[in-house]
């Protein structure tokens, strides 16, 4: 992350369940997403420092997640607590994994991977989807803007869809690829499931459009 | 009439289909190994006299043989887990469990040569076939989140059928062909359901959590 600057959106919030974890990218950078058991939400590098496997491919115990091929355990700050084949042993504080700061607003996970920005006001939303489109993320948010959104900050656009407000994410995972995370504000939602399903049928058209026009 | 056996290959994912329905409903069958790779066992006499498809997986059920993963699954669980619900009698049901069963049959079988491209080293042209597979696991993955908005996490009906286990493998091994899980966020959460079905099995390259 070298340019890059302030929060950056990751997933939605309902989209990672409690004791799950998932890959993403962020400007082509490797991250798991993970919940623990409480509920808390982690971003980190997504690599096993001992062997260099995916976090993502994983496993979360408790408020721990493990690694796919060894098991060695991390706690929520990213320390090795346990190496299953050395259980005896006092883990060096050196085996650690990088961690980001995280937050959740309006249904999203944020997480900063550059110099501080701005996060936006947190509102109630209904999740909508996580919907990858083959374009890069500049495109996107002209066209969005073409669009008549309104951008909120950080990368957030508000739309208004007939009489719901539907707020739209955008993930620069690479160059050529960005993804959209979908939510509609709660208080205009027409209801939890016709609401949703017509800002999902939104986002259906706007990717076959967006992917089309490349 | 159970005097069953099972033409299987362990790292063929469409025999895994069949091993999982099987564990499932719980149902005993004979289990006979097919060198499929790199024997090609299953293409030459005498297996091939047996099953002249030479499909894998093959059941033999009494004077009964069925090739092909899709007519085995509905078989086992028309004939040994009626009661089970994995093939739904109702309308819907049923009209929705052979829609994606057959999804899985033709559109899916495109992930299947990816697969064995990448790990037999099958002819193709990889990326080609990653892309295509991509396409098809993005239209399973849309169908699953607006499945969500209505409450229910299963392909077909509103509980686990066939469908789930036909096109299960698919995507819990995309990984064998380089495609990753990242894109395909209810699929990530339907598959964590499949997992916990009691009865459940692994195959290779789908990890047991330790």
């Amino acid at each position: 992350m070298t340019e890059a600057a302030g929060w950056y959106p990751v997933g939605l919030s309902a989209g990672i369940e409690a004791g799950t974890s998932a890959g993403t990218r962020v400007e082509g950078v490797e991250l798991v997403v993970w919940r623990d058991s409480s509920g808390g939400i982690h971003v980190w590098e997504d690599r096993c420092p001992h062997r260099g496997m995916k976090m993502s491919f994983g496993f979360v115990r408790g408020d721990h997640i493990a690694c796919l091929y060894h098991g060695w355990q991390y706690d929520a700050a990213g320390q090795c607590r346990l190496i299953p084949a050395r259980p005896d042993l006092n883990v060096p504080d050196a085996i650690r994994i990088g961690t980001y700061p995280v937050e959740e607003r309006c249904g999203i996970v944020w997480a900063a991977l550059g110099t501080a920005g701005v996060l936006p006001e947190d509102r109630e939303t209904l999740p909508v989807r996580s919907l990858y489109i083959e374009r890069d993320a500049g495109a996107i948010a002209v066209d969005l803007t073409a669009q008549h959104a309104e951008a909120l900050g950080d990368r957030l656009y508000r739309l208004a869809m007939d009489e719901q407000i539907v707020l739209v994410a955008l993930q620069p995972v690479d160059k050529a690829t960005t993804a959209q995370h979908i939510v509609v504000d709660a208080i205009t939602a027409r209801d939890a499931g016709g609401g949703r399903k017509a800002a999902f049928a939104w986002a259906q058209r706007y990717r076959m459009n967006a992917e089309a026009a490349r | 009439m159970s005097d069953l056996t099972l033409y299987n290959y362990d790292l063929d994912e469409h025999c895994y289909k069949v091993r999982l329905l099987l564990s499932i409903l719980g149902i005993e069958a004979e289990t006979i190994s097919v060198d499929a790779f790199p024997g090609k066992e299953h293409l030459r006499p005498p297996l091939l006299e047996l099953n002249p498809s030479g499909r894998l997986p093959f059941l033999k059920d009494g004077g009964l043989a069925l090739f092909g993963a899709e007519a085995i699954l509905a078989h086992l669980a028309r004939n040994y887990g009626t009661q089970s619900g994995y093939l739904p009698v109702d309308g819907i049901g049923f009209a929705e469990s052979m829609n994606w069963l057959m999804f899985s049959a033709h559109d899916l079988d495109v992930t299947s040569r990816a697969r064995r491209q990448a790990i037999f080293d099958e002819p193709g042209d990889l990326a080609a076939l990653r892309r295509e597979s991509k396409m098809k696991l993005r239209i399973m993955d849309d169908h699953m989140t607006m499945r969500e908005f209505d409450d229910v996490h299963f392909f077909a009906g509103l509980r686990p059928t066939i469908a789930d286990i036909a096109l299960f493998p698919a995507f819990a091994l995309s990984r064998d062909y380089g495609l990753d899980h990242d894109e395909f966020p209810a699929l990530r959460r339907w598959a964590r359901r499949v997992r916990r079905l009691p009865g459940f099995i692994n195959m290779p390259g789908i990890p047991h959590y330790h």
